[in-house]
């Protein structure tokens, strides 16, 4: 305090004015009033000043967890999981929380393109009319959903081409590896699930199975048992992979091999675990060379002794995951992972590998496309054999690599309709987007693919009205088919969605063992609607046989690397964004769990190999593979091989709305089309160059848990 | 500098200037406080309790929360337009003129609700309904009103006297009552 103002003349002004701002204020009419708005129309099942709870299905992936959304005075507030629910048991992800903020996105489609639906349904009408049926195609979603079994009766009634699902986790899982591994290996195609929560000790190859790997949630809950220490010891954890995953970084041992070298490490430690067991040496592990094996994935040997030591006394899961699988040798490298397990002899059993139940109203497994048949769907689009395409669910621009020429074959599509909720890139080159409610919004039910013994049908219905001139994608194909009449109209006898999903619904009635049961078709349904969903309490898990393993044959040798430069590139999916995460402002400000980057694209460098080259952290570099180039921000990462860099999928939206547009790269970008012998993208398996940009200024750059730059757009990004 | 606005501040020219604010505040604070007394704008003026009242219409007729959760809730627009629209009278009486015009374009009617409680209070209806009081044991003779006005402050001695009365010489039901956690929770 100065002379000319004591510290007693401070405290009486501003009590003075404390006391005049309390009085002028606080005493205001407008401080006490507070408005109340009378429904319009109350609708009968609400009651006033209270809540309704609605049971849905999350549409943010494919994996089909069932929701509890808290909804007041028609508004959805907060969405939390269905506790009743057999796959995830009351739990949600991150994605599965800002579902919210899709609902009320700004950036949604609100009305059809051509102004009014009547217009609109014609044109779909037209389409399907105008159009040979072996021109007309649909691109949807992973889901196997009512809307996909909605548009296999009409391309059945019809000949029109069969539905295709993509995803981009699918292609970064390598689903299609995974179930060919599994059919070659036992004879009976399938998706595989691990008990985690049953086994010893997992070994995992590239799984991040508590992030984004084909059922996060089931998987997180596996963890949690094997990790319990209440009824058993805890269980060890082994993660081999080339970049720390968030997955990874909760292992005991984590094993940075070299890309592409899994499957001789999983020969290998087998090999060393049927010496120390002593007897006949398995055939399938009888041809691999332990230290030529650790020598190529650039491993200490003693690290495989030690490990095989594990395996003899642990009862060890062995679980081949995306990274691992997306190499020119993927199929042979997830046999030899899946043939590891032999040695524990846990096919079938608690604590080992399954094959995925099969849902309700499903005979057969029914994988989504892999990277190759989406690769020839494109030849197709190219060669004029699909003239008509309707999208729904994906975004293949941004989702496939950009040098398979989805793009560019959309462009020679002479109809293309989008069914898009947000202007994302695909729905941006469509001729005509007819937007979707938000699931929110919508009917429907789903297949629960895997993650639960039991055969679920997930089911979804709206918890809030529709806030925009949006239709469902059903009704539109309904009313179109109507219209169109002739074989599309008797494909289709049905008034709406919601009357087609009744009937396939009730179909459920007459099985026995159901989650519930009622004797009329309405009683039903509505049961299906309260509990959100219908499940089958038999356990329905697969038992593989896997008797013949130990005898095959797999030959994991190097993979082929595409491109050439000093780096192995590794995209991942990132663990709070994945394919459609990106315009979701909570999702974006969620820290990545291993970087605690925000809001942008970053490229992972081992501190070592950053500091030979000059390189330092946030400097701008390029990326430089065989098909294209980008540039991003550097994030020193000593959990990463020397030899290799890795990058975030998720960024680099070219459209998609204001918070996910320009912001960060898409590393698919950089991705050569190379595909392994079941089909699935060699996207691990690629070798980059790495050229210094400029060097970090300080104020730009990543913005992290400590630092926010970046966040409003004065980041690499904003620039290109 | 602010030593010499305190020693003009105790000349008398400042005394009186010194008053004056001082007037001026006081004023303001009461007018302030008087105005928080007023019964507040509503958007239909002399809405009259009395006339439903009087045509025997229940109170849970129009409030049916009351019986069934926190807030009694006001009566849905189309709920008042249902009749209102099949009486002559009223159909285009300039009185209803504001339900009408937000029936008609689907906007709400924003009413200021007067029976509250400060948010630390949970209050809920149904607990006292279920206890058999009356609606107007707290509310007043509703009959006798046009526009609704509390009949006394909603503070929390007067929901104490009841509460304490309501248990009598049963000291469990006491325990109970008066317990804090029972409104502050």
């Amino acid at each position: 305090m100065t002379e000319q103002f004591s510290r007693r003349d401070f405290l009486k002004l501003a009590g003075l004015g404390a006391a005049t701002t309390a009085i002028l204020t606080g005493c205001g009419p407008a401080s006490r009033y507070v408005k109340r708005e009378p429904y319009q129309q109350m609708p009968e099942y609400n009651s006033v000043g209270q809540s309704t709870y609605y049971a849905t299905t999350c549409r943010e992936c494919a994996a089909g967890c069932g929701l509890v959304v808290r909804t007041y005075q028609g508004r959805a507030i907060k969405t939390e999981g269905n506790a009743n629910h057999p796959l995830n048991l009351g739990k949600t992800c991150a994605r599965g929380q800002a579902t919210l903020q899709g609902l009320y996105n700004p950036d949604r489609v609100q009305a059809p393109s051509t102004g009014d639906w009547d217009s609109a349904i014609q044109i779909v009408a037209d389409t399907l009319k105008n159009y040979k049926p072996g021109e007309v195609a649909f691109l949807m979603g992973m889901a196997p959903d009512h809307l996909f079994d909605l548009v296999t009766d009409l391309a059945n009634a019809t000949g029109m081409n069969a539905p295709v699902r993509f995803g981009a986790l699918g292609m970064f899982e390598a689903r299609a590896t995974l179930s060919k591994a599994a059919e070659n290996l036992f004879g009976q195609a399938g998706l595989p699930w691990f008990d985690l929560g049953g086994a010893q000790a997992v070994f995992s190859f590239g799984a991040n199975f508590l992030e984004t790997w084909i059922s996060p949630l089931p998987y997180t809950r596996g963890f949690v048992g094997l990790r319990a220490k209440e009824t058993k010891i805890r269980g060890t954890f082994v993660q081999f992979e080339a970049r720390m995953s968030a997955t990874g970084a909760k292992a005991d041992h984590w094993v940075p091999v070299r890309p592409g070298t899994e499957g001789l490490v999983a020969l290998a430690i087998g090999k060393l675990v049927s010496e120390l067991r002593g007897g006949a040496m398995p055939r399938v592990f009888s041809s691999v060379n332990p230290v030529e094996a650790a020598e190529a994935a650039g491993v200490e040997l003693e690290a495989l002794h030690h490990l095989a030591e594990m395996f003899v006394t642990f009862n060890v899961l062995a679980i081949p995951g995306g990274a691992a699988l997306g190499q020119s040798n993927g199929l042979e490298i997830a046999e030899a992972v899946l043939a590891l397990n032999a040695l524990s002899d846990n096919f079938g059993k608690p604590g080992g590998v399954y094959l995925s139940a099969l849902a309700p109203n499903q005979t057969e497994y029914n994988r989504p496309a892999s990277a190759e048949e989406m690769a020839s769907f494109v030849e197709k689009m190219k060669s004029g054999a699909i003239k008509a395409l309707f999208v729904h669910g994906v975004n293949p621009v941004f989702e496939l690599p950009a040098s398979l020429g989805f793009k560019e074959a959309l462009a020679g599509v002479e109809q293309v309709i989008s069914f898009a909720t947000f202007t994302d890139e695909t729905a941006a080159a469509a001729k005509f987007v007819f937007p979707d409610h938000h699931g929110l919004e919508s009917w429907g039910y789903q297949r629960v693919a895997t993650g639960v013994s039991l055969p679920v049908l997930s089911g979804a219905q709206p918890v809030v009205s529709p806030f925009y001139d949006t239709r469902a994608t059903a009704d539109v194909l309904i009313a179109a088919a109507k219209l169109a009449g002739g074989a599309f109209a008797t494909a289709l006898p049905y008034a709406d969605e919601v009357e087609f999903i009744q009937t396939r619904v009730s179909e459920l009635m007459s099985e026995a063992a159901g989650s519930f049961s009622a004797s009329d078709a309405a009683t039903f349904m509505a049961y299906f609607q309260q509990y959100g969903g219908w499940y089958k309490n038999v356990e329905a898990l697969i038992a593989p046989d896997g008797s013949s393993v130990l005898n095959g044959n797999v030959n994991a040798a190097e993979p082929e690397y595409a491109g050439e430069g000093e780096f192995f590139f590794v995209p991942f999916v990132s663990p709070t964004l994945a394919e459609a995460g990106a315009n979701k402002p909570w999702l974006q400000e969620l820290p990545d769990p291993t970087t605690t980057v925000m809001w942008n694209t970053w490229i992972e460098m081992n501190p070592e190999t950053a500091h030979e080259l000059g390189i330092a952290n946030d400097d701008v570099v390029k990326v430089i593979s065989e098909v294209g180039e980008v540039q991003a921000y550097v994030y020193l990462y000593p959990a990463i091989r020397p030899d290799t860099i890795a990058m975030p999928f998720g960024q680099g939206h070219t459209a998609y709305g204001q918070y996910a547009e320009n912001r960060g790269v898409n590393p698919a970008d950089l991705i050569a089309v190379r595909f392994n012998e079941a089909g699935d993208l060699a996207f691990a398996g690629m070798k980059v160059k790495v050229e210094k940009v400029s060097s970090a200024v300080s104020g730009v750059g990543l913005s992290r848990m400590e630092s926010r730059m970046g966040v409003y757009g004065e980041a690499l990004g904003e620039e290109h | 500098m602010i030593k010499k606005l305190f020693d003009w501040l105790k000349q008398p020219l400042g005394l009186i200037a010194a008053g004056i604010v001082f007037l001026a505040l006081f004023s303001a604070a009461a007018y302030g406080l008087y105005t928080t007394q007023q019964a507040p704008e509503q958007p239909v003026p002399g809405f009259p309790h009395k006339t439903h009242v009087s045509f025997g219409i229940q109170c849970l007729y129009c409030h049916p929360g009351a019986s069934k959760g926190p807030a009694a809730g006001l009566p849905s627009q189309a709920k008042c337009w249902g009749c209102h629209n099949q009486i002559v009278k009223t159909r285009d009486s300039a009185l209803l003129a504001p339900l009408k015009d937000a029936v008609l374009s689907g906007q709400s009617l924003e009413w200021v609700p007067v029976a509250i409680v400060p948010d630390f209070v949970q209050f809920n209806h149904r607990a006292h309904v279920a206890a058999g009081r009356n609606c107007e044991e707290c509310h007043g003779d509703v009959s006798q009103m046009g526009i609704y006005q509390n009949p006394q402050v909603f503070n929390m001695g007067w929901c104490l006297n009841c509460h304490i009365e309501a248990a009598g010489e049963d000291q469990a039901k006491l325990i109970k009552l008066a317990d804090c956690g029972t409104c502050h929770y």
